[in-house]
């Protein structure tokens, strides 16, 4: 079933359920989406299944962190503008407020010699957590790129290596790295996808 | 005044032109460190702050928003990350009818999330040489990738381990 545009709801009903799930979403991306499925999916029935995966592709190609962008199409769905803005500013207000907090308690105390030491086993922790950050990002675009083919994975390892190297080697515009790696792939997928599989 | 409109700019432009919460950490790495307004010390302090911050991944920058330009840093940083996300309007309504099956489509984004792995790597490799590649920062940072592997660990928890290393060994 399609429901459309009848069942409007109100802006700031948005806001506040944002509000709440974003202030209560510890441990990153991952926790919010799933409270963001579990309240529109299945709690209040906005969208179906169908809708909020369709939604969540769509975000993967838009600018910015795509939680928010997520938020923001629904927010217009079910209150159009106001709601779209309501939603961005409800997910981001009071998780941003409590940053805002804990950046400033640190500011006061960071020359403390105890909290310096802290911080420098933090420092390398953080890289840790970082490039497992990195791995979990590349694991599945690799995957994905195997099922495609062995063209397909040549370029996305080839492209992986390459921007590695051009970043660590010379001084180029990091935006320009990024949107050529995008350029090259883009080409690569469009000229390989038909060859390497069979029509349906 | 012309400060804050510059970290504004570079803020809403990384945002722009990168996707997710973390695509425009290297760009916003190159731009702050360039001009000497950030170091690499506080970058990795305000990732740290994001991690244990709730919401989604990407508030970090408010943390380095802060460190840059105080109280209306954090604000201006804020409102340049509330924006670019409201753009997937345009591609949900019109755009990505049109390109959202085409294979160059799948093939760009994968192409941008391969490069900003590989450039986030290339900027975790600077705070580590600033932090220096001893015994001690080299064993914190394989522990803490042991303990997040595990996916059983919060991510707090093991800032708090790594804390506490610190105060022990430094």
């Amino acid at each position: 079933m399609k429901c459309g545009w009848i069942d409007r709801v109100s802006p700031w009903r948005l806001f506040w359920i944002w509000a709440v799930i974003g202030a209560q979403s510890f441990g990153g991306g991952a926790a919010t989406l799933y409270l963001i499925r579990r309240e529109t999916v299945e709690r209040q029935r906005w969208l179906t299944d169908d809708d909020f995966s369709r939604y969540w592709g769509i975000c993967q190609i838009a600018p910015g962190i795509n939680i928010l962008g997520l938020v923001s199409v629904i927010g217009w769905r079910l209150a159009r503008a106001p709601g779209a803005l309501l939603s961005v500013c409800g997910l981001l207000l009071p998780s941003a407020g409590i940053t805002v907090g804990l950046t400033s308690m640190y500011a006061s105390v960071r020359e403390v010699p105890v909290v310096r030491a802290a911080i420098a086993g933090v420092v390398p922790a953080t890289v840790g957590l970082g490039l497992l950050l990195a791995f979990t990002m590349v694991r599945p675009l690799l995957r994905s790129a195997r099922s495609d083919g062995r063209a397909s994975t040549l370029v996305a390892v080839m492209l992986l290596l390459v921007s590695t190297i051009v970043a660590a080697r010379a001084r180029t515009p990091v935006p320009a790295i990024l949107w050529c790696a995008g350029a090259v792939s883009a080409v690569a997928q469009w000229q390989l996808e038909p060859r390497q599989r069979p029509p349906r | 005044m012309s400060h804050h409109l510059a970290l504004f700019w570079i803020m809403l432009r990384a945002a722009l032109l990168s996707t997710t919460g973390t695509g425009n950490l290297p760009i916003v790495h190159q731009d702050l460190l360039s001009r000497g307004w950030a170091t690499d010390r506080q970058f990795a302090e305000a990732l740290a702050i994001g991690q244990i911050s709730p919401g989604p991944t990407g508030l970090w920058v408010i943390s380095l928003g802060y460190f840059v330009g105080g109280l209306p840093g954090a604000a201006l940083t804020l409102i340049a990350i509330a924006l670019p996300p409201l753009l997937v309007l345009v591609l949900v309504h019109g755009l990505y009818r049109r390109i959202g099956h085409h294979p160059a489509t799948h093939g760009f984004v994968r192409g941008l999330a391969l490069a900003v792995a590989g450039v986030f790597v290339v900027v975790l490799t600077g705070i580590m040489n600033t932090a220096g590649w001893n015994p001690t920062n080299v064993m914190i940072t394989l522990g803490a990738i042991a303990l997040g592997a595990t996916r059983r660990v919060p991510v707090f928890v093991v800032l708090a381990v790594a804390a506490i290393a610190g105060i022990a060994l430094f």
